[in-house]
């Protein structure tokens, strides 16, 4: 346990001071950290799974609160969360089918209070299964106040069968570890892997001699018009450069290096340029339930610019992006502000940033936003290692990935 | 009237070549089914919605005017609910022989008088009572049944969108679990009994999320205009108000019932600064506003919603100064309708005083309701989560397909 709690503490002095760049690695790195979580967390014989989630709800509770910008890490504890509760599911609705099935062969004079059990049995995986999936029209009507408590007498549900089954159950308690940290496994794995996923579908968007626009570095968008041009595709990258961090230029290198045509242009120049560009790629910070984007800052601009053009607005970015959350005022919530020695060399600008001149406030401010907020209307399709999907279809992901009880990490916590 | 929509010449036309609409009902069913009453609000090019007339009852500020004009249409028409439990008795004598006094109309006009309670729990209160009072034998002898008085009700007052929501839920429901789950009839019989009574409470707990996921999206110092007195958005406000958040309300006056004077007094009570506009003033005030809160009578298949009058232009204001638009709206109010326009939806007449005689050869447009698309709303607050418009559209596919 303790060696946990310091690399916890390590990552959350990490996530404080933004020493991790970039939203994969974020992730990946969140990933593993939960994994060890997971793995060296004892585990009583009943409420392994209420216990697991409580374990990592606390953990990804600092985690989040170390750097709420960051939303990979929140999204990869819910995913982690979510994975819990699916692998209880399945290994309690395995283990009931085992209980009813040895019940029925056992002896026959009390068949009909096996009967009720099974029947019990089948109606408790149906309401867990139920809490599993977001409320829905179709369970409406059904019994939803009790179905919250119903995993937990599932898992206790054993005990009153007897000594015989203690064995199987310490089994069980193992097994339900070993395919947490199997699913997680399979998590990072594809995490790692996203990129590749998403450049597959590379050729099948950008087509012979295309104009692509993009603006700043992001890797994703490099695989992608990479992997475009290793299947002989023919096509011209413009690149915006990026201010105040000029990424544009690192990519422009590394796609030259490769053998692509490219062309650097201001930020400014976006508008200039939309009218001969065929499609507009960029990667994302993170995608919000509602389709709505956030991204490196200048990106609302060149979708202002392609919708005046009516050019195309791709976005790509791997599902660790997905976000459940809903942008409640991103502009400000939902951003970080960078030192203004990216835009002003200090030392010409001292004079006017100097504190001592009018009622202690500067005359001069400096705003240095890292993300914009597109909404989703800009939008016209985003790339994930899944497929593509139209902004109105996120919802669908968020609801396969997430469990609405997990939305809010801190809740339960508090309250 | 005029139309645009084909549908409705289509409807027109039938409208035409049928008998009136209670006479085909009785040619329908056997003399056996008790609940197959004359309809009292016959048809709805005259007649007034009831729907919109319990509303009134509930929500606005009556004045003698209205009072006055509305008795004035009820004598005209002669489709009063109060006559009903009188065509309720004969109906039961009628059926008295076979020893089934009850009325799927008159249940569901009991429930529907509680303020506090939506239609659609209304609807679904009556089909309960329907089963409780049953006779059937064979699950499918009872969902027969049921679908009689369910349509029954559907047609009583084909102006709710909620009533038939609420019943096409229900129907969904007891078809889907019958016989799969529960081997027992009786067992089968309970279980929908108890599950329709507490669907009630389901509401309240609706209302209750719907309320909690609302409140995240009013931050403080934000200005919201609210039309129509809605229950949900009334406890949305609410909720955020005991949360301490500092914000400040513009409600329409909501003509002809005034429905914004009586949801200014339940804001204003709470301790929110309330500001009131006359409905033709959302344009000028909608620089100043920061989101637009509306309820729902009805959600459609395409994301968009039927409400009071007026959400319509509100919506699309907003939308022109790029507002965000949020409903707030139980999932039960989803109903399986798709309107193309305006004119696509049957009118649901009110009666709406102007203070001055009108000259006679004037016609008042007195529909209650209008459509908004879904392209005008930005999010839709229901007890499933936060929606987009588009997931409306599946939820309905997945229940129904």
């Amino acid at each position: 346990m303790p060696d946990v709690q310091t690399l916890v503490n390590d990552f959350v002095l990490k996530l404080k001071r933004r020493k991790i760049e970039g939203s994969q690695a974020s992730a990946k790195q969140t990933a593993e950290l939960l994994r060890s979580v997971v793995s060296q967390q004892r585990l009583p014989y009943i409420n392994q799974a209420t216990v697991l989630l409580d374990a990592v709800r606390a953990v990804g509770e600092q985690l989040i609160a170390a750097n709420p910008v960051e939303l990979a890490v929140g999204n990869i504890v819910r995913r982690i969360l979510h994975i819990i509760r699916e692998e209880d599911l399945t290994s309690t609705a395995s283990a009931m089918e085992g209980l009813s099935l040895s019940a029925n062969s056992d002896d026959d004079d009390n068949y009909e209070r096996e009967d009720h059990q099974a029947l019990s049995a089948a109606a408790v995986a149906a309401a867990a299964r139920s809490t599993l999936r977001a409320p829905s029209l179709q369970t409406l009507l059904e019994g939803i106040p009790e179905s919250a408590s119903a995993p937990h007498p599932s898992s206790s549900g054993g005990d009153s069968e007897g000594k015989s089954k203690s064995a199987e159950r310490s089994s069980r308690s193992k097994k339900l570890k070993h395919d947490v940290i199997e699913a997680i496994n399979e998590l990072i794995q594809d995490i790692e892997t996203c990129h590749e996923q998403i450049s597959e579908q590379a050729v099948g968007l950008i087509h012979q001699n295309e104009v692509i626009l993009t603006l700043g570095r992001s890797r994703t968008v490099k695989e992608f018009l990479c992997a475009a041009n290793e299947k002989k595709r023919s096509f011209r990258v413009f690149i915006a450069e990026g201010a105040p961090r000029y990424l544009g230029h690192v990519l422009a290198k590394e796609l030259v290096a490769k053998g692509l045509q490219t062309t650097v242009i201001t930020d400014s120049a976006v508008f200039a340029m939309i009218s001969r560009v065929n499609m507009v790629i960029v990667g994302a910070h993170a995608i919000m339930a509602n389709g709505g984007v956030i991204a490196p800052v200048g990106i609302n601009m060149v979708a202002l610019a392609a919708q005046r053009h009516a050019v195309p607005f791709v976005v790509v970015a791997g599902s660790h992006k997905l976000c459940p959350l809903y942008p409640h005022n991103p502009e400000v919530l939902l951003n970080d502000f960078k030192s203004p020695s990216d835009l002003l060399d200090f030392g010409e600008f001292s004079d006017c940033m100097d504190f001592s001149t009018s009622g202690g406030s500067p005359r001069l401010h400096v705003v240095n936003p890292a993300f914009d907020f597109i909404p989703s209307k800009l939008v016209s399709l985003f790339i994930t290692d899944t497929g593509g999907h139209s902004p109105s279809y996120i919802y669908r992901l968020i609801a396969d990935y997430y469990s609405a009880d997990d939305f809010v990490v801190r809740r339960r916590s508090t309250s | 009237m005029w139309r645009r929509s084909a549908s409705f010449v289509l409807d027109k036309r039938q409208l035409a070549q049928a008998s009136p609409p209670h006479q085909q009902i009785l040619l329908s069913s056997d003399d056996m089914e008790p609940n197959n009453l004359p309809n009292p609000n016959p048809s709805t090019d005259h007649g007034i919605s009831a729907y919109y007339q319990t509303r009134a009852e509930h929500h606005a500020v009556v004045t003698s005017d209205w009072l006055a004009q509305a008795q004035a249409a009820v004598t005209r028409n002669a489709a009063v609910p109060e006559v009903l439990p009188k065509i309720a008795a004969t109906g039961g004598s009628r059926a008295a022989g076979s020893g089934k006094a009850f009325s799927v109309i008159d249940e569901f006009n009991y429930w529907r008088k509680k303020p506090d309670l939506a239609e659609a729990v209304a609807a679904i209160m009556a089909l309960a009572a329907f089963i409780r009072s049953s006779e059937a034998t064979t699950m499918m002898e009872l969902e027969i049944e049921l679908k009689k008085a369910s349509d029954t009700l559907k047609s009583w007052d084909t102006t709710s969108i909620s009533l038939s929501a609420g019943c096409d839920l229900f129907m969904r429901y007891v078809t889907r679990t019958s016989a799969l789950e529960y081997e027992d009839f009786n067992a089968a019989k309970l279980r929908l009994i108890e599950r329709g009574e507490k669907f009630g409470e389901i509401s309240l707990k609706a209302r209750r999320t719907i309320a909690m996921l609302g409140q995240d999206f009013v931050f403080d110092g934000s200005t919201i205009l609210v039309h129509g007195y809605s229950r949900v958005v009334l406890e949305v406000l609410k909720l955020a108000a005991s949360n301490r958040k500092m914000f400040r309300v513009l409600c329409t006056e909501g003509r002809p019932d005034r429905t914004g004077l009586r949801f200014s007094n339940e804001l204003a009570q709470v301790g929110v600064p309330v500001k009131l506009l006359i409905d033709s003033a959302v344009a000028y005030t909608m620089d100043e506003v920061d989101m637009v809160f509306v309820g729902a009578d009805g959600v459609v298949e395409s994301g968009g919603i039927i409400n009071m009058m007026g959400t319509y232009q509100i919506a699309l204001v907003a939308h022109c100064m790029n507002k965000p638009v949020y409903v707030a709206a139980e999932s039960y109010k989803f109903a399986r309708l798709y309107p193309l326009d305006q004119k696509d939806l049957a009118p649901a007449i009110r009666p709406i005083e102007f203070g001055v005689p009108i000259p006679s050869g004037v016609e008042v447009e007195r529909n209650a309701r209008d459509y908004t698309p879904p392209q005008y709303l930005t999010l839709l607050f229901t007890d499933l989560g936060v929606l987009t418009p588009s997931v409306v559209s599946d939820e309905l596919i997945q229940l129904y397909l």
